[in-house]
């Protein structure tokens, strides 16, 4: 059924203002000329612009403007008169006609006007997923991105000019919250909850929602949005799609965002690399494997920033695609490396492993007179002294065993809490105060062990809170 | 729903006066019958003019002219407002004709009723034109405010508007409203309703971007790979130099949007505009600025102990800035030193006693917008190098925290 549920209504009433309050009679109900969608992707914001052709007379024109069983923020709705010889005396919202509003328009002529309404809705949305199809090697990627668009806002939007924006912009007022201080049909309600539904659900479900989506309701033919308009609009991108869309509620529809041409076929021309990383802090408690793609011109990329959204991963078979991993990436500047995260890779092994561990430097406290005495200064300790402080000494392994055909490169960066000392001759770095890393190349089919030492300086011998390193001899 | 009578002078038949919008619920008050007795309906006085003035905050006062015919002697005069919200104790009766003479002699309020009646003396019968103040529970007002940035966001054009909402059951025509800053509006004013009046437009108001790191007050991006959140704000000085400064711009939710040259508007975002005074600076937090990335390190984190159990810490936060625009910018750094000392060393009874130390690069702060607790820094991001890189730059501050224990 087609929706149309915002309406305009053109009155002309150069009666005494008393009549306004009646109600007013209608004499027009323009429909849309032109209609313009700018939908948000971090907030169920979009703002539509629409231009509809009123009738106007000399004096004091009143229009009526309502949006029943949407959700169109109240506040929000806002009418731009071109022509100079109108202006608009004021707007006037009856509280018990919910989703109406009245602008008086003086104008000082009889005739037709063009005006420009624009508001906020609630329920359209859109959302970016890629799709990466690796060659067998794993050196280059086919790297498609596609935009789509969900209207559940309770109205039909046909004809309409689609930007999308890239960007987190900051809204003190949920517009859906601000709609719904009117009053909103029930089933617009649950639309509208079943949106929100689809925003709050796990990634995984949403991406398993989104593929039966596409499967059932596009009919695997995807719109053609090739030459899709990219440019910046303040800190944030902005998407425009070519050409005219019909955005009906209820429906999504998918379109390409980009693609490079031919890459399909071989498996791909974007280039990346493949890191191996043990950082807790970032990737929980395993080593993960990494494709490092920068978003720039030598990657085939680089037009746009990519909005955050789902990646499905693919690797090219003999005769077919394997799956790597489905993950999500984080919205990508232009010229920033992005990173997608494969997980536990079954051929690559990382043990950390500790091969002896003891105690020495110990320090105790004498009661008469009260100090730290310590064995090692020649100092003599009676057996009612008690243990102060220590040093706990581990020596470790990070052993790594690469069952892949290729040299890995593998990283490592982890916390270590308290005043120690990291000895080792990895050429390790720090990050921070607390976080040594370092970095090795493992080759094919090779099993490495990476030795270092860790002291922990325990009870009153630990005097910081931080690791320093030091070469081992 | 208001009403005026005029009951006549004592000596006559007395007289019920009710304005004429209010004829058709004429008497919806339980008037006892003694006090009603021997009424004679003889004129309807309406509002001649009526003045809303919303210029304290919660306060709404009317003001509403009516003439009535007074008889020579002593008057009774009724007001009554039945179903509407009115603080009795400030209602208040003047005459314009002739106040020397024309005096309230007492007030009497009838027992569970909204209403009073003034005893009114004229020296002489005839039209006296009088005005009835009182303050009104139900009628308030609110603040929007509009702006559209120019391309390259150096200036914007602010629409002021003021909201009159109505939550009466009362109509009150043709009102004039007095909102303490800015023009005089006139428009009529229904029940139950809402009147949204652009108060005031200023155009070419200069307007400054800023991007901030502060961990405090706007926490991290991606707390895993320690990235802040950068918001981007617009700021306005509300002064004539800047193409304000006309009046102060009172709290409200301002709107920011952006026009292209070719017709199309877009929405940046909104923040609630706080009080300003003239001179005062105007901040309003648009969005996250995704293209200015700062992580920021703990680099260093030293205890040295000076004596018995007191200690200074050494301590360097490094940043990293990379600026992925087209254009430099200039990224305002703050550290909230309460929240530095609770990272570095716990929370404790001590304030916190620091320094800048001389390793940092960051060494000289804005010291006109800085305090004991928050320092800030400007540093200077380059633009994206031609190979779309970033150059990433890093700054480091060097703070010291001294006597703790």
């Amino acid at each position: 059924m087609r929706l149309l549920l915002v309406s305009l209504l053109c009155t002309i009433l150069l009666a005494s203002r008393a009549a306004i309050a009646q109600n007013i009679d209608m004499s027009t109900l323009p429909s849309r000329d032109t209609v313009q969608l700018t939908i948000y992707n971090s907030e169920d914001l979009t703002l539509v612009r629409e231009t509809r052709h009123v009738t106007v007379k000399n004096g004091v024109t009143q229009l009526q403007f309502s949006w029943a069983n949407t959700l169109i923020d109240a506040s929000s709705v806002t009418i731009r008169l071109a022509d100079r010889r109108l202006e608009l005396v004021d707007t006037r919202y009856p509280h018990d006609r919910p989703q109406t509003l009245y602008w008086s328009i003086r104008s000082s002529y009889d005739g037709d006007a063009t005006v420009e309404i624009s508001y906020f809705t609630s329920g359209i949305s859109w959302s970016a997923d890629y799709v990466g199809v690796v060659n067998a090697a794993e050196t280059t990627m086919a790297f498609d991105g596609f935009v789509t668009i969900t209207n559940n806002s309770g109205e039909d939007y046909e004809g309409a000019n689609v930007r999308m924006v890239v960007g987190t912009i900051n809204l003190v007022e949920q517009i859906r919250q601000l709609a719904e201080r009117g009053i909103v049909a029930k089933d617009v309600a649950e639309q509208a909850a079943g949106a929100k539904h689809m925003r709050d659900m796990p990634e995984a479900a949403r991406m398993e929602l989104g593929r039966s989506i596409l499967s059932a309701g596009s009919g695997g033919v995807m719109a053609d949005a090739s030459g899709m308009v990219k440019e910046s609009l303040s800190e944030y991108f902005i998407f425009t799609v070519p050409g005219e869309e019909t955005v009906k509620n209820g429906w999504s529809k998918r379109m390409r965002l980009f693609s490079q041409e031919g890459q399909q076929k071989d498996g791909g021309t974007v280039p990346f690399r493949t890191e191996y990383r043990y950082r807790p802090q970032e990737y929980g408690d395993q080593l993960v494997r990494l494709f490092l793609i920068r978003n720039d011109e030598a990657s085939k990329l680089g037009e746009s920033p990519l909005p955050d959204g789902a990646v499905r991963l693919f690797r090219q078979t003999g005769d077919g695609l394997s799956v790597l991993a489905f993950v999500s990436t984080k919205y990508v500047p232009i010229g920033q490396e992005f990173e997608f995260n494969l997980g536990r890779d079954p051929q690559v092994i990382l043990e950390r492993l500790v091969m002896e561990q003891s105690r020495d430097d110990f320090w105790f406290q004498s009661n008469n007179p009260q100090k730290l005495v310590s064995p090692t200064k020649g100092e003599r300790i009676d057996p009612s002294y008690a243990v102060s402080g220590w040093n706990d000494r581990a020596k470790r392994v990070e052993r790594v065993r690469n069952y892949r055909g290729a040299a890995i490169t593998v990283a490592w960066r982890f916390g270590l809490d308290g005043d120690l000392l990291f000895r080792s001759s990895l050429n390790p770095t720090l990050f921070d105060f607390r976080t040594p890393e370092f970095s090795t190349t493992v080759n094919a089919g090779e099993t490495k062990d990476l030795g270092y030492e860790v002291v922990a300086k325990q009870g009153s011998n630990a005097k910081q809170q931080h690791v320093t390193l030091e070469a081992a001899q | 729903m208001l009403r005026l009578n005029r009951i006549a002078p004592r000596s006559l038949a007395r007289a019920l006066f009710t304005p004429a919008l209010l004829a058709a619920t004429l008497l919806p008050l339980a008037f006892t019958a003694e006090s009603l007795a021997g009424v004679k309906l003889i004129a309807l006085p309406e509002r001649e003019r009526v003045e809303i003035r919303l210029e304290q905050f919660g306060v709404t006062l009317v003001e509403e002219e009516r003439t009535v015919p007074l008889a020579a002697g002593t008057n009774d005069v009724v007001f009554a407002w039945a179903n509407t919200a009115i603080d009795k104790g400030t209602i208040q009766f003047r005459s314009l004709t002739t106040p020397d003479q024309i005096k309230v002699l007492s007030v009497s309020y009838p027992p569970n009723e909204s209403a009073l009646t003034w005893q009114i003396s004229a020296p002489t019968a005839g039209p006296a034109k009088v005005r009835i103040s009182y303050v009104i529970v139900g009628i308030d007002k609110s603040y929007e405010y509009r702006a559209e940035t120019s391309k390259d966001e150096k200036t914007l054009t602010l629409w002021q508007y003021v909201q009159l909402h109505n939550k009466t059951p009362e109509t009150f025509g043709e009102s004039g409203m007095s909102f303490g800053f800015g023009d005089r509006l006139e428009r009529p004013i229904g029940r139950n309703e809402t009147r949204k009046i652009l108060a005031a437009r200023f155009d070419e108001v200069k307007v400054r971007k800023t991007y901030t790191a502060d961990l405090a007050a706007f926490g991290m991006l991606d707390p895993a790979k320690q990235q802040l959140k950068i918001p981007m704000h617009y700021v306005l000085e509300n002064d004539t130099e800047h193409g304000l400064g006309k009046f102060p711009l009172d709290n409200g939710k301002v709107r920011i949007f952006q026009a292209d040259d070719k017709g199309n508007v877009a929405f940046l975002g909104e923040d609630w505009g706080p009080f300003a005074a003239k001179d005062d600076e105007w901040r309003l937090y648009v969005g996250v600025a995704k293209d200015v990335v700062v992580k920021r390190i703990i680099e260093r984190k030293n205890r040295k102990q000076t004596a018995g159990s007191l200690s200074d810490y050494d301590v360097i936060v490094k940043y990293e800035i990379e600026n992925f625009k087209d254009e430099p910018v200039t990224v305002d750094i703050i550290e909230t030193m309460p929240n530095l000392r609770g990272e570095i060393i716990g929370n404790g009874n001590l304030l916190p006693q620091w320094e800048i130390g001389a390793e940092g690069s960051m060494r000289e702060f804005d010291k006109a917008k800085s305090n004991v607790d928050r320092v800030i820094f400007h540093v200077q991001a380059p633009a994206r190098g031609a190979d779309q890189k970033a150059i990433k730059k890093t700054e480091t501050l060097h703070v010291v925290f001294r006597n703790e224990w």
